[in-house]
């Protein structure tokens, strides 16, 4: 506003162009491992600013019938990522006639975003999927290819407001004397749409409707919520 | 954070005092009591938490000696609001937050501010602080209306605890307070000390 005003009334000094070949886009994604199955949510709203590019975009990828990909962050690097995974994975299947396995995408992701250390994807990512013993498992990358084997793990604009409350509810964490019960299928869906419900009142970035994508050694099946529009 | 129940009100904080990553203390308390059923949460810069706790206690003394009644909250809330204002441009660094029950009748009330008194009043629950996000989405997801006190303090306590440890500079115990007619409790709580 102030250099429009300035434009106006021609106090224009030396002006700094600045171009940042990254834009945020915003969206949230989670994923939670159980015994043999795991789940892996999106937003489905794409936002730059304070406005809304789209409000039908997930942000969860199927890359096998065992892996399921939630990226957010900047849009363009998460197409062009998704795009050289899918390629990749073809490849691997071509020269090795099986699909790979989840650990082996987590690696493989890991490597290829360290490869660009030094103009990084601006890219969270969570892969959700089944791994080599038939049990759920959570891989989280930083968006230079950090990883780590978790239970759960939210990324994304509402990051913050999602994690304590699955450290909580799936972690057991700060409640002494609860008894450990493993996870159910219905709980984790339940609980993962209750978070996003809660995630979208109060970020600005996080509405529209929740894609939550169930993973099980006999597929992948896709379920839509709606969520705030505001 | 503070918190609405069924005829009462809580309050918690934090108990860490810390220069970025150095943990200076672990029992520096930032929730002072003003009067028997009014209390405010003073998150921020450690000497601003104590200046403006002394500051306002005393044009809270004063008041009471002039109107000689207890404040409403409501008026404390304003009170604080025109002390932070005072210094728009060069402002006092805490973000305070006020819980309490009307003097007359009992009616809980609580509030939030930003640095420079902008008074935001809410009927559910408000938070500040380095984790406010992890708070909101606590909150968010935990409260819901016409808590009894009993179940107020836990939902404060898991909403608290759970976001405090997701952020490095939070932490380091806890306490709350549950405001009620007739008592006010106050418990430390047993968190990771990290």
């Amino acid at each position: 506003m102030d250099s429009q005003m300035n434009e106006l009334y021609g106090n224009n000094g030396p002006k700094q162009v600045h171009f940042s070949p990254y834009a945020f886009n915003g969206g949230t994604v989670l994923a939670v491992a159980g015994e043999d199955f795991a789940v892996v949510a999106s937003d489905t709203r794409l936002s730059e600013g304070f406005s809304i590019h789209s409000r039908d975009t997930p942000k969860t990828y199927k890359l096998s019938d065992k892996t399921v990909l939630g990226s957010c962050g900047f849009h363009g690097d998460v197409l062009t990522l998704t795009k050289v995974i899918g390629a990749r994975l073809k490849m691997f299947e071509h020269s090795h006639n099986k699909k790979m396995s989840t650990s082996s995408i987590a690696a493989m992701l890991s490597t290829m975003l360290y490869y660009k250390r030094f103009f990084p994807y601006y890219v969270y990512n969570i892969i959700g999927g089944i791994d080599d013993e038939g049990k759920g498992c959570v891989y989280s990358f930083d968006p230079v290819g950090s990883y780590e084997r978790e239970a759960y793990r939210a990324g994304g604009s509402a990051s913050s407001m999602l994690q304590p409350l699955l450290d909580n509810q799936i972690g057991f964490k700060n409640q002494e004397g609860a008894t450990v019960v493993p996870l159910s299928k219905e709980k984790a869906v339940a609980l993962v749409k209750d978070v996003f419900i809660s995630a979208a009142e109060r970020d600005i970035y996080t509405g529209d409707a929740i894609i939550v994508q169930v993973v099980t050694k006999d597929g992948v099946k896709t379920e839509q919520f709606p969520l705030r529009k505001d | 954070m503070a918190m609405k129940g069924k005829d009462c009100v809580a309050i918690a904080a934090d108990r860490r005092f810390g220069v970025q990553a150095q943990t200076v203390s672990m029992d520096f308390d930032k929730i002072f009591e003003m009067g028997p059923h009014l209390y405010i949460g003073l998150p921020g810069l450690a000497t601003d938490v104590q200046t403006v706790s002394q500051r306002l206690n005393f044009r809270l003394k004063m008041y009471e000696l002039r109107e000689n009644r207890k404040i409403k909250p409501k008026t404390f809330m304003s009170m604080v609001s025109n002390l932070l204002y005072e210094r728009r441009f060069g402002p006092y660094f805490v973000e305070p937050v006020i819980a309490g029950l009307d003097p007359k009748t009992f009616q809980p009330f609580i509030a939030s501010m930003d640095l420079i008194g902008c008074p935001m009043i809410t009927d559910d629950f408000v938070v500040s602080g380095t984790c406010s996000e992890q708070m909101y989405g606590m909150c968010e997801s935990l409260w819901e209306p016409n808590l009894e006190p009993e179940d107020l303090f836990e939902t404060i306590s898991q909403a608290l605890m759970n976001a405090f440890d997701r952020d490095a500079v939070s932490g380091w115990g806890a306490v709350v307070y549950i405001i009620e007619k007739d008592k006010v409790t106050k418990r430390l709580l047993k968190t990771r000390m990290d």
